[in-house]
């Protein structure tokens, strides 16, 4: 397998005291680094020394980044977003603290994704030698690791593509218009791996960022969190409930930004030969929300 | 304290110190469309028509810009009111979510 995970999702927050205290206490992420204006965070069951990157100024996506198994993987991906035609650049080791040397390709809406093969390694909270279960004393909602995104992009056709064709993705669901051959894909859940996604894409007017998600363990998990974003006076946009799409069960909720993040847990185990999952936008909203089957007024409607 | 007049709907509420148009309305029983709360995805925009709104917190210029500012475009989930102000909603009109509220508010 070569790009192997989303490493890092880097977002702009608007005031970086309120976003620590959200990102630490309230999520339960594990600061490893505070520099220039910029705090790095790992989950408790991640490795590598980031996930999540706050920076102060503005709100939304700043860039996310894949993890590939070896160098020549990005070589590879170079190769090939270049003949598809998006633009490459190299990055060197230190650009981004603690991850070595990549390249960076900037899709046609805009979006910023980052490749790179080395980051330092941090350690797990429980160690690898007879480790325990989880973390004695977790703090918050105890987020173990990011998990995915969903980008709005004004191509998702295009970019799926790019994902499929350069960066070794294959769909897991999609929403189209219709059955009819002529359909237009209007939303796609793709991965590189056996989990539902580990990245998103959805027709928006507008290039940003719907969420960044956190897969916690479990349904009582999920219910748990719910109870700290009450304690939290967290803003939760809907959940706990069910996705249609990958079957998940979930929290969305906004950062003091305003930046949506959600909890993720469940899913099934995707292959590649797997028969992709396809919904008609007629039934968007029981795809979406499962038991409510009808969308709110801020899913299609709000993002960063 | 100010008073806050929702033109649109004719509803008059009072608001407390430092408290958001959001959350005075809140307060009162009233929900209209909203996103994040946070100030992050501008669905919250109302237009000010009369009167002044000041924010507490940082609001980022991609989801208010300066000539929005000074149109008289605010966040309603940030701004705070900080004289007599009159707002219009946008294309929508607010909902009286909580009879109990909105009628204990205005009866005391
Ligand atoms: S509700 Fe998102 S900016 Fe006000
Ligand atoms: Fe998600």
């Amino acid at each position: 397998m070569a790009v192997m995970r989303m490493g890092y999702m880097h977002v702009r927050v608007t005031d970086l005291a309120e976003a620590k205290e959200h990102y630490a206490n309230t999520v339960g992420l594990y600061q490893t680094l505070e520099q220039d204006g910029r705090v790095y965070y790992k989950g408790w069951d991640e490795w590598d020394h980031h996930s999540i990157v706050i920076e102060e100024g503005g709100v939304g996506y700043v860039k996310c980044g894949f993890k590939c198994e070896r160098p020549e993987d990005i070589a590879d991906i170079e190769a090939k977003a270049t003949v598809y035609g998006y633009p490459v650049e190299r990055m060197v080791a230190g650009e981004n603290p603690e991850v070595g040397d990549g390249i960076r390709v900037t899709l046609a809406s805009g979006h910023q994704v980052e490749f790179y093969s080395h980051m330092t390694s941090y350690g797990l909270e429980v160690g690898t030698h007879n480790p325990d279960a989880f973390p004695r004393h977790m703090v918050g909602i105890g987020a173990p690791r990011l998990d995915h995104a969903l980008l709005w992009v004004n191509d998702v056709a295009g970019i799926e593509r790019f994902f499929m064709d350069c960066v070794g993705m294959y769909p897991t669901e999609r929403v189209v218009t219709s059955l009819d051959d002529d359909a237009k894909t209007l939303a796609t859940w793709l991965t590189l791996g056996e989990s539902n996604h580990d990245i998103a894409l959805l027709e928006a007017p507008e290039n940003k960022i719907h969420h960044f998600a956190f897969e916690m363990r479990s349904w009582d998990d999920i219910l748990k969190a719910a109870d700290i974003f009450a304690m939290d006076d967290v803003p939760i946009d809907i959940g706990p409930t069910r996705h249609g799409i990958t079957r998940g069960t979930t929290i969305y909720f906004f950062d003091p930004s305003g930046n949506r993040n959600e909890t993720f847990a469940g899913g099934y185990r995707c292959f590649r030969d797997r028969p992709m999952v396809t919904w008609t936008a007629d039934q968007l909203g029981k795809a979406i929300f499962y038991h409510s089957r009808e969308l709110n007024e801020r899913f299609l409607t709000v993002a960063t | 304290m100010p008073r806050l007049t929702v033109a649109s709907d004719g509803v008059v509420v009072e608001l407390r110190e430092d408290e958001t148009i959001l959350e005075g309305l809140h307060r009162h029983g009233y929900a209209y469309r909203t996103g994040c709360r946070r100030g992050g995805c501008a669905i919250c925009k109302v237009d000010v028509v009369s009167g002044e709104v000041r924010y507490t917190r940082p609001v980022a210029d991609t989801v208010l810009s300066d000539a929005e500012r000074q149109s008289g475009v605010c966040l309603s989930c940030r701004a705070v009111p900080v004289s007599d102000t009159t707002i219009s909603l946008r294309e929508e009109t607010l909902r009286c979510v909580n009879p109990l509220l909105a009628l204990y508010a205005t009866s005391h």
